[in-house]
C-alpha cells in the first residue's frame, strides 16, 4: 500500500479495528457479562429464597430426591445443582416427556425453598443472565445462521487487528512503561497501547477460541467436502468424546439415597466440593448417577467426575476419554474462552481482562478521532459526515451500551411481573434505548454529549441497588446482615460502575470544560478551545457554575 | 465504460482480495493439510488441524493482500497459491488410499 510493511500494517489496523469496532465493543461487554450469567440470574429472579449454602449437601440431596420422585417420575434424567458459592440457591430441573411432534420435552427448572421443601412459585419471567450474555455470538433479531457468520466476520477482523497491531507497533513493550498524560492524543495512544498490551495473550486467545465455537460452519465448505454426513457424526464424537453411552433396562429400579453417595464422594475426593448431580433414568434398575464438581482443569480432568450406579450406590469405574491432540487443543482454547474452571479469584481476573478486551477497542475507537480532530475542525463547513458519524456511535455506544444494560436490569424490576412475553420485552428495552442513544449524540455537540451521557450512566447504575430496595425484599439492607454474598454483590458492583462511570463525567467536566474556560490557555484563545471542546461558550459557563 | 482511476477502487479490489481470496486460501490450505496429515493421523484429526490453522492462514493472507505492491499482485498471487495448493490436495488424494 504504502511501501513500507509497517505502515501498510497500521493502515490495515486503523481500518479493521474502525469497521467492526462498535460490534466487538458490544460483543465483549455481553460476553464479560457471561463470566456472572448465573449471578446475574438469580439477581433477576427476586422471588428467589435467600441463599442456603449453610446447609448440609447430604439433607439438601435427600431433599431434592424426596421432591423429584414426586414430581419428575417420568422424566428421563434430573439434575440438581446444589447452593454454592455462585448461585445460593438448589435448583432442580428436569424434562417433561416430548409430547406428540415434539423433538424434546419442555424444560422444567424449579428452585426449591430449603425452609419449607417446596418450589418457590411465581418467579417472573425473564431472560436473565443467559440472555445477556448469549447475545455476544447469538446477537438479536435475526437468525441464529446469520448472527453466527457476522460474528465470525467481526471475530476474524479482530484477530487481523491483534496481529498487524502487534506487528506495527513494535516499541510495544518498551512504550508500555510511558504514560504522557495530558496531552490529548499521546494520552488517548498510550491508553490504547496499555490495555492491548497487559493483556495481549488474552485478547488472541479470546478471539481465536471464539471462531473455535462455530469451526465446522465458518470451515463449511471443507467440512462438507471431506466428510459425509455419517463421518460428520464420527468427527464430533473424536473431538469431543463422550463418556459412554448408557441404556436402560426398562425394569423397574429404586434409587438408592444420594446422600449415602454423597458421604462415599466426600471421602473420594477428600474436600466437600459437590457442586452437580445428574440423574439417568431414576426409575430404572440400570440408573446412573454423575457427581461433579467445579472443573478443576483447563481440559478434562475425569476426577471432576463420579460415576454411581443408582441402585447399588456403589462407584463405577468408567474407561477415560480417549482424546486426540487436536481436539485438546480445541478443547482447551474453548474451556479457556467459557472460565468454567474459574475459581472466584480467577473469574475475577476474567472480568479484569475483559473489560480491558472492552476498553481496548473503545479507546482505538476514541483515538480514530483524537487524531482527525484538529484537522477536522479546521474545515469551513464543520466536520465531515463520516468524523461526526465515528464520534457519535462512539459515544452512543462506550457510554450508550452500558446505559441500555443497566436498563434491561431496571426493566427487570419495573415491568409488570404478569406481563405477556415479559422476557422479550426485557430485552426489546436494552435496544431501544440503546438506539436512542446512539442517535442522540447527532443532536449535541460531542462533548457535551460525552458529559450527559456519563451523567445518565452513573445515574443509573447508583440507583440500581435503590430501585431493588424499593421493588423487592431481596435489598442490600437483607442481603448483607444474611451474608448472602451473590445478591448483595450484585447490588455492589451496580454501584461501583455507576461510581467509576460519576469520576467519568467529574474528569470530563474538569479536564475539558474548565479547562477550555480558562484564561490564557496554552495554545489557543478561549473561543477556540471551547470551540474544540464542542461548546459554546454559554453551556460551558453554566456547567462551571 | 466505467473508468477506475479513482485510487479507492484499488483500495475496494484489495479488499475483495484479501476478504474472498484470503478465505479461499483458508479453506484449500484445509484442504491440503488434511490430505498430507491423512495418512498418519486419520481423516478426522487431520481435518481438524488443517481447519484449525485456516484462520490464521486466513489472517496472515489478508495482512499481506495489504501489504503487497499492487492489488493486481495480491489477486495475482493468491490465486496462484489457491491453485497451487487445491492441485497438491488433488494428486496427494490419488496418493492416498
Amino acid at each position: 500500500m504504502k511501501g513500507d510493511f509497517r505502515q501498510s500494517m497500521k493502515w490495515l489496523h486503523t481500518w479493521v479495528g474502525l469497521v467492526v469496532g462498535w460490534v466487538l465493543v458490544f460483543m465483549f461487554i455481553t460476553g464479560t457479562s457471561g463470566y456472572f450469567k448465573k449471578e446475574i440470574t438469580r439477581w433477576m429472579e427476586p422471588e428467589r429464597p435467600l441463599a442456603s449454602t449453610h446447609l448440609d449437601k447430604g439433607e439438601l440431596l435427600a431433599m431434592s430426591q424426596r421432591y423429584l420422585a414426586q414430581h419428575a417420575t417420568d422424566a428421563k434424567r434430573w439434575q440438581i445443582q446444589l447452593p454454592n458459592s455462585r448461585d445460593g440457591n438448589l435448583t432442580l430441573k428436569w424434562r417433561k416427556p416430548p409430547k406428540k411432534g415434539e423433538r424434546r420435552g419442555k424444560r422444567i427448572t424449579k428452585i426449591i425453598n430449603t425452609d419449607t421443601g417446596l418450589a418457590t412459585e411465581n418467579i417472573r419471567a425473564t431472560g436473565g443472565g443467559s440472555a445477556l450474555y448469549s447475545l455476544h455470538y447469538r446477537l438479536h433479531y435475526m437468525p441464529r445462521i446469520v448472527a453466527y457468520w457476522i460474528v465470525g466476520f467481526c471475530t476474524m477482523l479482530m484477530l487481523i487487528a491483534v496481529i498487524t497491531g502487534v506487528i506495527f507497533y513494535k516499541k510495544i513493550f518498551s512504550d508500555f512503561f510511558t504514560y504522557r498524560a495530558k496531552k490529548g492524543l499521546i494520552g488517548w495512544l498510550d491508553i490504547h497501547s496499555v490495555l492491548s498490551v497487559i493483556a495481549i495473550p488474552f485478547h488472541f486467545m479470546i478471539t481465536y477460541s471464539g471462531l473455535l465455537f462455530f469451526l465446522a460452519t465458518y470451515m463449511a465448505l471443507s467440512f462438507n467436502l471431506s466428510l459425509n454426513s455419517d463421518q460428520q457424526g464420527e468427527y464430533y464424537d473424536q473431538v469431543f468424546p463422550n463418556n459412554i453411552v448408557h441404556e436402560k433396562s426398562n425394569v423397574l429400579g429404586r434409587l438408592a439415597p444420594l446422600s449415602d453417595m454423597y458421604i462415599v464422594s466426600k471421602q473420594h475426593w477428600k474436600k466437600d466440593t459437590l457442586t452437580n448431580v445428574t440423574v439417568n433414568f431414576p426409575m430404572d434398575s440400570n440408573s446412573r448417577v454423575k457427581f461433579s464438581r467445579w472443573e478443576t482443569d483447563i481440559t478434562y480432568n475425569p476426577e471432576d467426575q463420579l460415576v454411581f450406579a443408582g441402585v447399588s450406590g456403589k462407584i463405577i469405574e468408567i474407561p477415560t476419554r480417549k482424546v486426540t491432540v487436536p481436539g485438546q487443543i480445541n478443547d482447551g482454547f474453548i474451556s479457556l474462552h467459557e472460565g468454567k474452571f474459574a475459581t472466584p479469584i480467577v473469574r475475577g481476573l476474567y472480568l479484569f481482562v475483559g473489560l480491558l478486551g472492552a476498553g481496548m477497542v473503545a479507546s482505538g475507537l476514541i483515538l480514530w478521532t483524537t487524531k482527525r480532530k484538529p484537522k477536522q475542525l479546521k474545515k469551513t463547513k464543520g466536520p465531515d459526515f463520516g468524523y461526526r458519524l465515528v464520534e457519535q456511535l462512539n459515544i452512543g455506544t462506550i457510554v450508550g451500551l452500558p446505559i441500555a444494560i443497566a436498563l434491561y436490569f431496571w426493566a427487570n424490576r419495573l415491568l409488570p411481573v404478569g406481563m405477556e412475553n415479559r422476557a422479550a420485552w426485557e430485552i426489546n428495552c436494552l435496544f431501544i434505548s440503546w438506539a436512542v442513544l446512539l442517535i442522540y449524540p447527532a443532536f449535541r455537540p460531542a462533548i457535551t454529549a460525552w458529559y450527559e451521557q456519563l451523567k445518565i450512566s452513573a445515574f443509573v447504575f447508583c440507583f440500581i441497588p435503590l430501585l431493588n430496595f424499593i421493588t423487592t425484599d431481596k435489598h442490600l439492607g437483607i442481603t448483607l446482615p444474611r451474608s448472602d454474598w451473590n445478591l448483595a454483590g450484585f447490588d455492589l458492583t451496580m454501584l461501583a460502575i455507576g461510581l467509576a462511570f460519576s469520576f467519568a463525567a467529574y474528569k470530563v467536566k474538569k479536564h475539558v470544560i474548565v479547562k477550555a474556560l480558562k484564561p490564557n490557555g496554552d495554545t489557543y484563545k478561549t473561543d477556540e478551545n471551547l470551540a474544540i471542546a464542542g461548546f459554546s461558550s454559554s453551556t460551558a459557563k453554566k456547567e462551571s457554575n | 465504460m466505467v473508468k477506475f482511476t479513482n485510487p479507492r477502487w484499488w483500495v475496494f479490489s484489495r479488499i475483495m482480495a484479501a476478504t474472498l481470496g484470503g478465505y479461499a486460501l483458508a479453506t484449500s490450505s484445509s484442504l491440503f493439510f488434511s490430505q498430507l496429515l491423512l495418512q498418519s493421523l486419520g481423516i478426522y484429526q487431520a481435518l481438524h488441524i488443517g481447519m484449525l490453522l485456516s484462520f490464521l492462514i486466513y489472517a496472515c493472507a489478508a495482512m499481506w493482500a495489504f501489504s503487497t505492491s499492487t492489488a493486481k499482485r495480491a489477486w495475482l498471487l493468491l490465486l496462484q497459491f489457491n491453485l497451487v495448493l487445491i492441485t497438491l490436495s488433488g494428486l496427494l488424494m490419488q496418493v492416498n488410499p
